[in-house]
């Protein structure tokens, strides 16, 4: 039968060490200043000024309908039919569209190769049979990750034990394959899907950034189209530069 | 924040593109992609490595480590899945110990100070000449003062040569942190009452405890890997957790309750506890009856501490502290009062210990399941060696000295009374300083004694992997290999197992670097005392040393560690029908402890008030976050990247009667005029009376190139007072100002 790998957060047992954000950079050596994974500390209080710290261990929720994957120009981003979202580095073109089409704000540019980064559930270690990099670190145990198609897997146990939401709103309703216990509590704010209504039309936009392929637009759509990617760009650089560390 | 003039805002404008994409698709253009490549995907595939051994040395838990290895190159570093203090997980830090090796402002080579001291002038020279020079500057010191002219202050897991060589030489002053200014109270409080001395790798039953109360321990910042996971375990069953301190952590966010007691009160708590515990006989009375010496004394002690009398000093509401003794009682004996790692607080630390020993006691935790269990240990012999000469003086730091600090453990010292009696010069001329690792600025909470101290020295060498404020004194700088580039004595533990671990080189040194072993060797033959260091290498020695176990060093590098497995009638005998031992003078638990009796200081059980803040003061506390430790994790480009510099934690009322808002940056002042400036996070989080820095920052050495100027420094805003008794540093007593910048 075939694989759905799925990663599950239990928010109870995370201690936002960061264990899993230090380990993931060494096992992919992502440049400094940009990570594949995050945890996000919402600090949030009672009316009457109790305080609540909630933890939430994030990365790409590898999406059933990735937009990413949709507003991939070049067919780099693609999916595997166990469920992982991965960049094929050669067909990349570092054009960015995909990363504005993230809900997770998951995809950056690598500027060392050029090609988008992105969690890829560690694939290259799955395939050896190896626990992603992150899971295997994770001091709380609160992170657990494996085949919820095989009925005896710990990740379908603890599915079947536990509660579990994903990280999907009215807006933003698409399945992923993370998941998320809280204990009950209502997922804030701070880490639900920004909505970006229907995904950049990656055909047309495609066939600008993408000489490779054509489907014959007329000029005019086409120079439309190339002055709003470009647009999109910018937005997305100047956004970039506003918001370092966001996930902090 | 810049503002693009085309547009409101991210989500409309993306609403925008999506709306030109549906009138385009009106158009009769299909809806998604068409440009796709249909070659078949290519999926990465993880890079071949071999794996080499070791246990971790960025903070003192020291996990099992694996290290993978790709070209001669460390890569990556795993947790040893075998190792007990950590069973396969490593926290940020650990991950990020491969830049404590690649990180490019190490010390390369070894070097001569050439301007003024601490000036910062150095030339390069070669290890010969590097370690004529330090035999050379030792006998100068030995012959003008005696061997007790010269101090060794260690801090790292590769101290330990330089322990043997100082005793070699002769001398007595040779001392490391970890009991004068961190865990020293605890560890004594429980020798008084038990015996036992539970500080290091605590043998708590986590995973089976049923109740803890923890005061300020702060178990999951304050992060040990193997005691965090327990405990999240533990928590995960069901155990209760009750969190005492002014700071809302994330272990109090982990907890069931959080009672955000008045700074440096906890001996009153606790002198409360004790006292609802006997008057409503709470305690185990057969383990007390069976074990236990001086409860009537006890209970005349602690008469006077009602909860109502507690309530006024912890702000802790007595109905809470009675609740609390019951429900604990209720749970006993699988509860703890779990202590603060580091106790050394207030001027009767040694008192706060004490309690919670004998409170523990009450409960009859000991040797039960989900209390606190016996190790197992793995005794491996040391090897053979001369022995040391005798000291002919006591200890210049006083730790057990009789009519000083008797109770302080000589073994260890108190570093910060070594650094008192270097700047002195009392009681007697110390002008030779030997540091491996450590940073006297960022542990001892008192600049100008630490200063004046360095400055007075004839002859200063020190050791250490990346450079720091005290280095920079030195006269000799020694680079050390990082702990991934060597091999290093071995490493035996107590646990539920016990066990043996090794730590084997990942790669070659990268720099002109060379192990504590092969330097403290080059000086001990240089200066007549090679016998004591007759090992051609640290392999040599670890080889040694396991032959006589009837091991091999090809045997602990299969798994990295080699162990006796757990045995539940050795770890709880008195849930197996066996008894248990405290090595106490009486042999009982001494809830009335005898060597105090003895020293005339049964004073320390009661409570002696503490500081409390003058109008616009605030108590200052500083403490751990989950991904830095000590002062030597701030230059690490890895976890820099995660916290590039401390803020202040303020509470919202307190902020807005100085009109601080989140983020401002905010000038904290000391009664001593000491100064730091940093940051202002305006939180809940934190009592109104109380502001809060996270350890380690505000380095002023410019050779640390990432953590430079970054933040400020606690260990210059700490209180550098003494507990009276132990002569243990008294860091919470600090009272500070702070005004937005």
């Amino acid at each position: 039968m075939t694989k759905r790998y799925v990663m599950l957060a239990d928010i109870t047992r995370c201690i936002n060490c960061k264990a899993c954000v230090v380990a993931c950079r060494a096992e992919w050596e992502t440049p400094l200043g940009h990570s594949r994974d995050w945890v996000k500390e919402v600090e949030l209080s009672t009316t009457d000024g109790f305080p609540i710290v909630q933890l939430f261990p994030g990365r790409c929720q590898h999406c059933d309908d990735a937009p990413c994957v949709e507003a991939c120009p070049s067919g780099a981003a693609w999916k595997r039919e166990d469920g992982i979202v991965l960049v094929d580095d050669a067909l990349c073109s570092g054009c960015e569209l995909c990363v504005p089409a993230c809900p997770y704000e998951a995809r950056w540019l690598n500027p060392e190769t050029n090609t988008i980064s992105k969690c890829t559930f560690c694939q290259p270690r799955v395939d050896e049979g190896l626990q992603p990099a992150c899971v295997q670190t994770c001091v709380g145990g609160a992170l657990k990750f494996g085949d919820a198609n095989d009925p005896d897997s710990e990740v379908s146990r603890l599915l079947r034990e536990k509660e579990w939401v994903q990280l999907t709103t009215a807006e933003v309703p698409g399945g992923t394959s993370h998941y998320y216990h809280t204990g009950g509590a209502p997922l804030p704010n701070e880490v639900l899907p920004r909505p970006v209504g229907e995904h950049i039309q990656a055909a047309l936009l495609g066939n600008v950034v993408n000489p490779v392929a054509s489907v014959g637009i007329g000029g005019m759509v086409a120079a439309f189209l190339g002055a709003g990617v470009k647009k999109i760009i910018d937005r997305r650089n100047a956004l970039a530069g506003e918001k370092e560390n966001k996930h902090e | 924040m810049k503002k693009m003039p085309f547009e409101p805002g991210r989500r409309a404008f993306l609403g925008g593109a999506a709306g030109v994409a549906t009138t385009l698709g009106i158009a009769g253009m299909p809806s998604r992609a068409l440009a796709r490549i249909d070659a078949p995907h290519a999926a990465e595939k993880l890079k071949p490595t071999t794996e080499v051994f070791g246990f971790c040395d960025m903070c003192y838990w020291r996990c099992g480590v694996k290290v993978r290895v790709r070209d001669g190159r460390a890569v990556k570093i795993d947790g040893n899945p075998e190792h007990p203090n950590n069973y396969g997980v490593v926290c940020a830090k650990g991950n990020a110990g491969l830049m404590a090796a690649y990180d490019p402002d190490r010390l390369k080579f070894p070097m001569l100070r050439v301007g003024a001291r601490g000036e910062g002038k150095w030339a390069r020279i070669t290890w010969d000449e590097a370690l004529d020079r330090i035999a050379d500057g030792l006998n100068k010191i030995k012959k003008k003062y005696g061997p007790e002219g010269l101090a060794m202050i260690g801090h790292g897991t590769w101290e330990k040569p330089y322990h043997r060589l100082a005793h070699a030489f002769g001398t007595p002053n040779t001392t490391s942190p970890v009991f004068g200014l961190c865990c020293g109270p605890r560890g004594v409080g429980n020798m008084l009452v038990v015996g036992r001395n539970l500080t290091g790798n605590e043998t708590v039953d986590l995973e089976n405890t049923r109740y803890l109360l923890m005061l300020g321990r702060n178990i999951v910042e304050s992060l040990h890997n193997g005691e965090a996971k327990a405990w999240v375990e533990g928590v995960s069953r069901g155990a209760k957790v009750v969190y005492a301190d002014p700071r809302f952590t994330i272990t109090a966010s982990k907890s069931h309750e959080w009672l955000p007691i008045r700074p440096l009160t906890d001996h009153a708590f606790l002198l409360a506890l004790i006292h609802v515990v006997i008057e409503e006989e709470l305690y185990d009375k057969t383990f007390i009856a069976e074990y236990a010496t001086g409860l009537a004394e006890l209970r005349r002690q602690v008469a006077r501490y009602t909860p109502e009398w507690a309530e006024e000093e912890t702000e802790i509401p007595a109905d809470t502290v009675r609740r609390i003794a019951r429900e604990m009682a209720a749970q006993a004996p699988a509860v703890l009062v779990y202590s603060p790692r580091r106790l050394t607080r207030s001027t009767n630390d040694l008192g706060t210990a004490t309690a919670i020993s004998i409170l523990n006691s009450l409960f009859g935790v000991w040797d039960r399941t989900g209390g606190v269990f016996t190790p197992q240990g793995f005794a491996v012999p040391e090897p053979d060696l001369p022995a040391y000469p005798h000291a002919h003086v006591e200890r210049a730091d006083g730790a057990g000295v009789a009519g000083r600090w008797p109770l302080a453990n000589a073994a260890y010292g108190l570093t910060n009374e070594m650094w008192k009696a270097i700047a002195a010069q009392t009681p007697y001329p110390i002008k030779g300083l030997i540091t491996a690792g450590g940073n006297g600025f960022a542990n001892s909470t008192d600049y100008e004694t630490v200063r004046r101290a360095l400055e007075t020295l004839d002859f200063y060498v020190a050791a250490d992997i990346t450079p720091n404020e005290m280095n920079a004194y030195a006269d000799i700088l020694l680079p050390e290999a990082s702990y991934l580039e060597r091999y290093d004595d071995l490493q035996t533990g107590g646990a539920r197992e016990g066990y043996v671990a090794i730590r084997m080189p990942a790669m070659a040194p990268l720099h002109d670097t060379r192990d504590a072993w092969s330097i403290c060797k080059g000086i001990a033959e240089r200066i007549g005392l090679g016998a004591y260091f007759p090992h051609d290498s640290v392999a040599d020695l670890i080889d040694e040393r396991l032959k006589k176990v009837g091991l091999s060093r090809a045997e602990l590098e299969e798994k990295g560690v080699v162990k006796i497995p757990a045995d539940p009638a050795k770890n709880f005998p008195r849930e197996h029908g066996g008894r248990s031992v405290f090595p106490t003078p009486s042999g009982k638990v001494e809830l009335m402890p005898s060597m105090l009796g003895d020293l005339g200081q049964l004073d320390a059980l009661d409570y002696e008030p503490q500081l409390r803040p003058e109008e616009g003061e605030f108590h200052f506390t500083f403490g751990r976050i989950g991904f830095h430790t000590h002062a030597r994790t701030q230059n690490n480009p890895w976890l820099a990247d995660l916290m590039a510099e401390n803020v202040l934690w303020i509470h919202p009322d307190a902020a807005a009667e100085r009109g601080i808002a989140n983020g401002d940056r905010v000038r904290v002042t000391d009664r001593k005029g000491r100064t730091g400036e940093l940051a202002a996070k305006v939180t809940q989080r934190i009592r109104h009376d109380t502001v809060f820095m996270v350890h380690g920052f505000g380095h002023f050495d410019p050779r640390m190139t990432t953590a430079y100027g970054r933040g400020a420094a606690d260990s210059n805003l700490a209180s550098a007072d003494t507990d009276r008794r132990l002569g243990t540093i008294s860091m919470g007593r600090g009272l500070v100002r702070v005004e937005k910048v």
